[in-house]
């Protein structure tokens, strides 16, 4: 016979969303799966049972039509399998892989990066989050898209009401009307560009949702631009200033990548895992099945804890530490399986090619204003919040 | 069934029988072969189960889709000619006793 689930009743909501990592650690100890009652959910949190997980979508499934990302955004691809999923995301593919960030993207995200970068120079101090991470994400993200003309601050209210109202499992009234606000933007957003992408093929998001064989229904297209939206921006952002924040905590570390650029890829890999911008998504038991020896039934929702899975000391050793040069092993920032992040390419070339590099090349002696103001919050989507920096003008 | 043969970054050789019609990222992982790491389980998205092939049985697997070729530049260890992604190649007899090397990020 099976253990019972054991249940973690004395964490707070607000503990997790402080630093989730200390609870984290706590329920990896505890078991291969641990109900944490703060959170309503069923949490895996070891490398290899989300790594195994992953491998077997026939049994722990991406549906969930009640789930509140489908309420709020539609049927979309991050809620479906096999041959559905992967049609859908055939359809966005083409505009999201290396060689066409390399060739299509890269430029423009140049050019927005600079511009940003432009307006602050002068300064000598700034907010990052707000002068730099969040409209540099935003404009990459809209670009992409296919979204020529929306402002960058649209794009970040629409991705938050998204998210938010994804979250909203108190029923918030308030945040039920700003997603419903937000959904009905990007819709109206969609219907106004489609005629332009249909007209003149391109390598967007939208076009090749258009040129996709089948091409997608307008209602695919709402979904899962709504996905890429909720699901690319934060998450950039965040990263952004993640890499930042450990570099300037490790000048040692930055002085060595400075000197060896190769370096940078592998900086942002282990920024993300560090803090990973997505701490947790959520599977559905197809059948009643053992995970690492507790019986879990079928129709239960897990937890995949990645943000956990980061940190798991039976893979990585002094897992809280931002360290560079530690021994290389794959991480779960991008998640793992047929879900694996379509952006991953992106956001690879955007913060660690692009970014970031010119950050530090441009804010010259760049450090963080008071280093006790660093705000970092939030436990399935994490990040800095608030990253005051001055430099050498 | 055919006969694999992993050649590893370190040099070793590790045959493995496999099943017709199952992909080698897949042989390659419940053979517990290092080097194939599989991030996104065969969906030709991470570009981590990299593999070598000898040249002239390239042939004979068929053409590499627009999205596995466009993957291979970016895989960590330098694209060869001889690139594939495992997961984007099934097992069959001719690939009966053939090298398949992993090679060294
Ligand atoms: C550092 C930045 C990012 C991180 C850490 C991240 C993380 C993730 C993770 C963990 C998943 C898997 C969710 C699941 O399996 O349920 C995912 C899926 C996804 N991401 Fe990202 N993401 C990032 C950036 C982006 C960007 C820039 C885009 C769009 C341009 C994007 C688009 C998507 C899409 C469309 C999916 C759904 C894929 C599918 O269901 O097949 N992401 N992301
Ligand atoms: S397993 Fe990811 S590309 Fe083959």
């Amino acid at each position: 016979m099976s253990e019972a689930v054991k249940v973690v009743d004395d964490v707070a909501f607000e503990d997790l969303l402080a630093n989730p990592y200390p609870v984290f650690k706590r329920v990896r100890d505890l078991g291969p799966v641990v109900k944490v009652e703060a959170a309503n959910i069923m949490m895996v949190t070891r490398f290899d049972d989300i790594m195994a997980i992953e491998r077997d979508p026939e049994t722990f499934s991406s549906v969930n039509p009640q789930s509140l990302l489908n309420t709020v955004i539609g049927p979309n691809l991050m809620r479906k399998d096999g041959d559905d999923h992967a049609r859908e995301r055939a359809a966005i593919d083409p505009s999201l892989r290396p060689g066409v960030v390399k060739r299509c993207w890269a430029d423009p995200m140049r050019v927005i990066c600079d511009d940003v970068i432009a307006q602050i120079e002068h300064k000598g101090e700034a907010e990052l989050f707000e002068d730099l991470a969040a409209p540099i994400a935003a404009r990459a993200l809209a670009d992409i898209l296919g979204f020529d003309g929306v402002d960058w601050r649209t794009m970040a209210l629409w991705s938050q009401s998204l998210i938010d109202g994804s979250g909203n499992y108190s029923h918030n009234p308030e945040i039920a009307r700003k997603a419903k606000k937000a959904a009905s933007g990007v819709e109206s957003a969609v219907d106004r560009m489609l005629p332009h992408h249909r007209d003149i093929p391109n390598p967007s998001m939208l076009s090749s949702m258009l040129q996709a064989d089948p091409p997608q229904t307008v209602e695919q297209i709402y979904a899962n631009i709504k996905v890429a939206i909720g699901g690319g921006l934060n998450e950039t952002r965040d990263s952004i200033l993640t890499l930042i924040l450990g570099l300037l905590q490790n000048p040692d570390q930055l002085a060595r990548i400075r000197a060896e650029p190769l370096l940078w890829g592998q900086a942002f890999e282990e920024a993300v895992r560090w803090i990973s911008p997505i701490g947790m998504y959520p599977r559905r038991l197809t059948r009643d099945v053992e995970i690492s020896g507790m019986l879990v039934r079928k129709g239960e929702q897990v937890g995949l804890c990645v943000g956990a899975a980061n940190h798991d000391d039976r893979r990585f050793s002094d897992p809280e530490k931002f360290d560079v040069f530690r021994e290389k092993k794959s991480h779960l920032a991008f998640g793992a399986g047929s879900h694996f992040c379509a952006g991953t390419w992106v956001s690879r070339a955007l913060v660690s090619q692009i970014v970031v590099p010119t950050v530090f090349e441009r804010l010259r002696n760049l450090r963080l204003k008071d280093p006790d103001r660093v705000r970092i919050r939030g436990w399935v989507f994490r990040g800095p919040t608030h990253m005051p920096v001055i430099w050498d003008v | 069934m055919p006969t694999i043969r992993f050649l590893l970054a370190d040099g070793a050789e590790l045959a493995v029988e496999a099943e017709s019609g199952r992909t080698l990222m897949e042989t390659a992982l419940e053979n517990s072969v290092p080097g194939i790491i599989a991030e996104c389980n065969g969906s030709a998205a991470c570009a981590t189960c990299h593999v070598v092939l000898p040249e002239d049985i390239m042939s004979a697997l068929g053409p590499i889709s627009e999205h596995e070729n466009d993957m291979l530049d970016f895989a960590e260890a330098p694209r060869e000619p001889g690139s594939r992604l495992s997961c984007q190649i099934r097992v069959s007899d001719a690939l009966d006793n053939v090298s398949v090397r992993i090679p060294a990020a």
